[in-house]
C-alpha cells in the first residue's frame, strides 16, 4: 500500500510538468495583449510598453518560460499582473472559501443521493422510485444560475430567514450549497440507483437471503457496499469539478471563489494566475483520482494495489 | 461499516467552518455599498477603474476634486495662480493637514507624488494624465510650484480627476510597490481590509483636517456582487444600503419596494457607433450621414435601455465642461436611402459592427441597430468582444491598414469633466490605435488646430469658441454615429443620505449619514 502511494505520487511529477507546458503555451496564444488590458483604454502606447517591460512580457517566450520554470521549481508562481499580489497569496485567500463550500455541498449531496438511490433501488418501479428520480432529473436539468436566484428571492428576500451573498457566518453556507449540490446530489442517486439495482439481481444476494440473512443486513451489508464502487468513482469526479469553484454559483451568491478569481484572471489576461489555478485544478484532479483508488481498496478488500 | 469513515472525515472539517465563521453582532453606523467589479488595484496612480478610484477617495484626497455635480472645488490647495503663457501654476496649500500616518502634508508630499508617477521606471497606468509636467518645485513648505512643458489648460481638471491624489510620503517609502496594499492618505476615512473579489473596508478618521465634514458613519464596507439580480436582491434584503448599477429591468420592481429609492440620474458617459473612415464605404461623407439618419435612436432608448438614456445632443455630454449641444441627428430612413444612393450604394452595402463589450445591454444595442441599418439596405454581421479580442482586433492594431474595424460600439466617459479629454483621445488625428482610441481613424485638420489651440489657451471664451468649432466640424463630418448618453440607475436605501453616483459613474460620498 505504501510503495503504491509512494510510485502514485511520483508518477505524478511528469504529468503536472506536461500541464505547466501546455498551460503556458496555451495562455499565451489566446488572443489580447495583458499590458495593455493592465494600461486600459486612457493609456498612450509608451505606457503599454512600460507596463509590458514592468511585467516582463517584452521577453522572448522561451526565455519568459525558463524564468517561469525555475521560480516555479523553488515554488514561486509568479506575481498576479492585475493586483501585483503573489499568485499564492491571490489563490490562497480564495481556496478556503471554494474548499468548504465543495464539501458542504458534497457531504449533504452524497447523503441525499445514497438514500435516495438506495430507496428508489429497494422500492423500483413503484411509487418512492418514481418520486425520487422525477426529482433526480429536474435536479440534473435546472439551471443552477435559476436554483440560486430562486432560492435567493424565497429565502433572504421573502422570508428572511437566510443572508444571500457573502461567507461570513454559516448561514452564508446554506443557500449556496444546495444550488452547487443539487445536480451532484441528483447525480449521485441516479447513480446510486443503477448500480445498486444491478447488484440486487446478483447470486450472492440471493444466496444471502436464502441462509436467512435480515432484508436490512442484506441490503446494507452485502449489496450496497458492493454498489459503492461506480459510486465513490463518480463522487471523486465530481469533486474535482466542483474544487475548481462554480463560476455560476460563486457569481450569484457573491462568493469569493477560485471560479470568480479565474474568470477575472482570463479577463485580464493575468496569466500568472491562470497557469497558477490550472496546475493547481490539475494536482487536485490526481490527487483525489488517488484517494478514490484508495477507497476501493476500503470498500472492497479484494481489491490489491502493487 | 466502512463507508461511513468517508462521512465522519468530511464532516469534521465543516464543523470547524461553523465554529470559525461564527456571525458577528453589526454595530450601529455600518453602511454596506455592494458594488458590481472586483478591485483591481487600489493605488490610484495604477488603476483604470472608475470603480476602484471612486472607493479610494474614501482615504485619498487631491488638490482639487469634483463635487456630485462635477463642478471643480478645492481640498488640498486652498487655491492657484496661473502664469500669462500658462506654463507655471503654483499652488497655496492647506496647512495644518496630517495624513493618517501622522506625517504632515506639505509641498514636498506634493512633489513625491507627481515625481513618483513621472519616474517612467515605477510604470504607472495612468502617466499619460501627468506627462506635460516639467518640474515641480517647493517654495516654502506651503507653496508649490508646477511648471508644464507646454500650455495645458485642462491641468486643474488633472489635478482634480480621483487618481491625482496625495499619499503619505512616508508611506510611499516603507511600503514602495506594496503602497497598493496599504493605501495612506488625508481622507474622511482609513484603510481597514481589502479582501481580494470580495470586499474593501474603511472606517471613520477622527483625526480628519476638516472638522465640518468629520464622517457620521463608522465604517463603509463595498462588497462585491457581480450578478446583476443578486445586487437587486441584496437591497431588498436590507444586506446592503447602496448599490450601483443596479439593471434596467430590475428598476421597475426595486421603485415598489417603499424601502429603496432608485435613482436615475443623466451621467456623461457617451455612446456612439466609431466608422473605420479609411476604408469603403464609410470615407464617403455621405454614407456616414445616412448611417446617422438610419437609426431611430429614441426607440434604441427605450427598448435597450428602458428609457434610461437620452438622445445624443452632440457628442460631448452635457455636463463635461465646453460641450456643445446641438440638435440630434434626425430619425428619417427615406433620406438615409437617398444618401446611400448618391454615395453609390443604392442596393446597400454588407458590413460587421462589433461591440467593445459583451454585456446583455450592448448585445442587446448592436442587434437592434443591426436590425435598424436592415431597413435602409445595410446588412450588417454583429459580434460582441471579449476584452482579449477587442484589444487585439481593435485597439493594438500597428498599421492603421491592417484595421479589420469597420463599425464599433463603444462608450467613453470623459473623466476629467473637461472637452479635451472627451475629444483629443477619440478624434484627433494623432490618437489612432495602437496610440489612443480614435478607432474611427479619423483626421481633420481644423478640428486638430482648434483642440492644440484649445490647450494653450487660458482664456475661457477663447477656448469656448474653439471647442465650439471642433465640435460643430466633427458633427458636420460624421465619423460616428452619435448615439446616446445614459443615465446612471443606482438604488439606495432610504436610510441612508448623501451617498450619491457622480456624471462619470463614480461615487460621491462625503457627506454619508445613516439613520437608525
Amino acid at each position: 500500500m505504501f510503495s503504491y502511494l509512494v510510485k502514485r505520487i511520483i508518477g505524478m511529477i511528469p504529468t503536472l510538468v506536461l500541464v505547466c507546458v501546455v498551460v503556458f503555451l496555451f495562455v499565451h496564444m489566446l488572443p489580447g495583449d495583458p499590458a495593455r488590458l493592465a494600461a486600459g483604454p486612457e493609456a498612450d502606447a509608451e505606457t503599454v510598453q512600460n507596463i509590458r517591460k514592468e511585467l516582463g512580457l517584452d521577453l522572448p517566450l522561451p526565455q519568459q518560460f525558463g524564468h517561469y520554470l525555475l521560480n516555479l521549481s523553488q515554488g514561486d508562481l509568479g506575481t498576479s499582473l492585475r493586483t501585483k499580489r503573489p499568485v499564492l497569496a491571490e489563490i490562497g485567500a480564495r481556496f478556503m472559501p471554494t474548499l468548504i463550500l465543495t464539501l458542504t455541498s458534497m457531504v449533504w449531496s452524497v447523503i441525499f443521493g445514497l438514500v435516495i438511490g438506495v430507496v428508489s433501488a429497494v422500492w423500483r418501479n413503484r411509487w418512492p422510485d418514481r418520486l425520487f428520480m422525477t426529482l433526480a432529473v429536474s435536479g440534473i436539468s435546472f439551471p443552477p444560475f435559476a436554483l440560486g436566484m430562486i432560492l435567493i428571492q424565497i429565502f433572504a428576500v421573502n422570508l428572511g430567514w437566510l443572508p444571500s451573498v457573502g461567507a461570513t457566518s454559516w448561514q452564508h453556507y446554506i443557500l449556496p450549497s444546495i444550488t452547487l449540490g443539487a445536480a451532484v446530489a441528483a447525480i449521485m442517486a441516479r447513480f446510486t440507483r443503477a448500480s445498486f439495482v444491478e447488484v440486487i439481481q446478483e447470486d450472492f444476494v440471493r444466496t444471502a437471503r436464502a441462509k436467512g440473512l435480515s432484508e436490512k443486513v442484506v441490503i446494507v451489508k452485502h449489496t450496497l457496499r458492493n454498489a459503492l464502487i461506480p459510486v465513490v468513482t463518480m463522487m471523486g469526479l465530481q469533486f474535482g469539478f466542483l474544487l475548481g469553484g462554480s463560476i455560476v454559483v460563486e457569481t450569484v451568491f457573491g462568493w469569493p471563489g477560485m471560479g470568480t478569481l479565474l474568470v477575472d484572471a482570463v479577463t485580464a489576461r493575468d496569466y500568472p494566475v491562470i497557469q497558477g489555478l490550472v496546475l493547481l485544478f490539475s494536482f487536485e484532479f490526481i490527487l483525489i483520482n488517488m484517494i478514490v483508488d484508495v477507497l476501493y481498496g476500503i470498500i472492497n478488500p479484494t481489491i490489491r494495489y502493487r | 461499516m466502512k463507508s461511513f469513515h468517508l462521512r465522519k472525515t468530511m464532516l469534521v472539517p465543516v464543523l470547524m467552518a461553523g465554529l470559525a465563521f461564527g456571525q458577528t453582532a453589526l454595530a450601529a453606523k455600518d453602511v454596506t455599498v455592494a458594488v458590481p467589479y472586483g478591485f483591481d488595484s487600489l493605488d490610484p496612480y495604477n488603476t483604470n477603474s472608475t470603480q476602484s478610484q471612486a472607493v479610494g477617495k474614501g482615504w485619498y484626497e487631491g488638490l482639487f476634486g469634483f463635487d456630485m455635480d462635477f463642478k471643480i472645488h478645492p481640498l488640498l490647495a486652498t487655491g492657484y495662480e496661473v502664469s500669462e503663457d500658462g506654463l507655471t501654476y503654483t499652488f497655496k496649500l492647506r496647512e495644518g493637514v496630517k495624513f493618517h500616518d501622522g506625517t504632515d502634508f506639505n509641498a514636498d508630499a506634493v512633489k513625491v507624488n507627481f515625481e513618483r508617477i513621472l519616474d517612467r521606471s515605477n510604470a504607472l497606468g495612468r502617466y499619460n494624465q501627468f506627462k506635460n509636467i516639467d518640474k515641480i518645485e517647493v517654495v516654502d513648505p506651503a507653496t508649490v510650484k508646477i511648471t508644464l512643458k507646454a500650455p495645458f489648460s485642462a491641468f486643474i481638471n488633472n489635478l482634480a480627476h480621483p487618481s491625482a491624489m496625495m499619499i503619505s510620503p512616508a508611506a510611499l517609502k516603507k511600503y514602495g510597490k506594496q503602497i497598493n496594499l496599504h493605501p495612506t492618505g488625508t481622507g474622511q476615512y482609513t484603510f481597514v481590509e481589502w479582501n481580494p473579489g470580495q470586499n474593501v473596508k474603511m472606517k471613520k478618521f477622527d483625526g480628519y483636517w476638516d472638522k465640518d465634514h468629520i464622517a457620521k458613519v463608522d465604517t463603509i464596507n463595498f462588497r462585491v456582487v457581480t450578478d446583476n439580480n443578486t445586487r437587486a436582491a441584496v437591497m431588498q434584503t436590507g444586506e446592503a444600503q447602496f448599490t450601483y448599477p443596479i439593471p434596467y429591468e430590475q428598476a421597475a420592481i426595486l421603485k415598489k419596494n417603499d424601502k429603496i429609492d432608485v435613482i436615475a440620474k443623466p451621467s456623461i458617459i457617451a455612446r456612439n457607433i466609431a466608422m473605420n473612415n479609411l476604408v469603403k464605404p464609410f470615407d464617403n461623407p455621405k454614407v456616414r450621414q445616412a448611417m446617422n439618419y438610419a437609426i431611430n435612436k429614441e426607440a434604441l432608448n427605450k427598448v435597450v435601455f428602458n428609457g434610461f438614456a437620452r438622445v445624443a445632443e452632440g457628442m460631448v455630454p452635457e455636463k463635461v465642461e465646453f460641450s456643445q449641444k446641438m440638435k440630434p441627428w434626425p430619425y428619417d430612413p427615406k433620406k438615409a436611402r437617398e444618401l446611400l444612393a448618391e454615395a453609390g450604394y443604392p442596393q446597400g452595402f454588407e458590413t460587421t459592427l462589433w461591440s467593445a463589450y459583451n454585456d446583455g445591454t450592448s448585445v442587446k444595442a448592436i442587434q437592434f441597430i443591426q436590425q435598424q441599418l436592415r431597413q435602409v439596405g445595410v446588412k450588417v454581421s454583429v459580434e460582441a468582444l471579449e476584452a482579449g479580442q477587442r484589444v487585439q482586433r481593435v485597439e493594438a492594431v500597428q498599421n492603421p491598414k491592417d484595421a479589420k474595424v469597420r463599425m464599433y460600439y463603444i462608450g467613453w466617459s470623459a473623466s476629467t469633466g473637461e472637452a479635451n479629454w472627451a475629444l483629443s483621445p477619440l478624434l484627433a488625428g494623432d490618437a489612432w490605435p495602437p496610440t489612443f482610441g480614435n478607432f474611427a481613424y479619423y483626421k481633420n485638420d481644423q478640428v486638430d488646430k482648434d483642440l492644440a489651440d484649445a490647450l494653450k489657451t487660458t482664456d475661457k471664451t477663447e477656448k469656448g469658441r474653439l471647442y465650439k468649432d471642433a465640435q460643430e466640424t466633427i458633427y458636420k463630418d460624421a465619423p460616428w454615429i452619435f448615439l446616446n448618453t445614459a443615465d446612471t440607475v443606482a438604488a439606495r436605501s432610504k436610510k441612508l443620505d448623501g451617498f450619491e453616483v457622480m456624471p462619470d459613474a463614480s461615487y460621491y460620498f462625503k457627506d454619508v449619514s445613516l439613520k437608525d
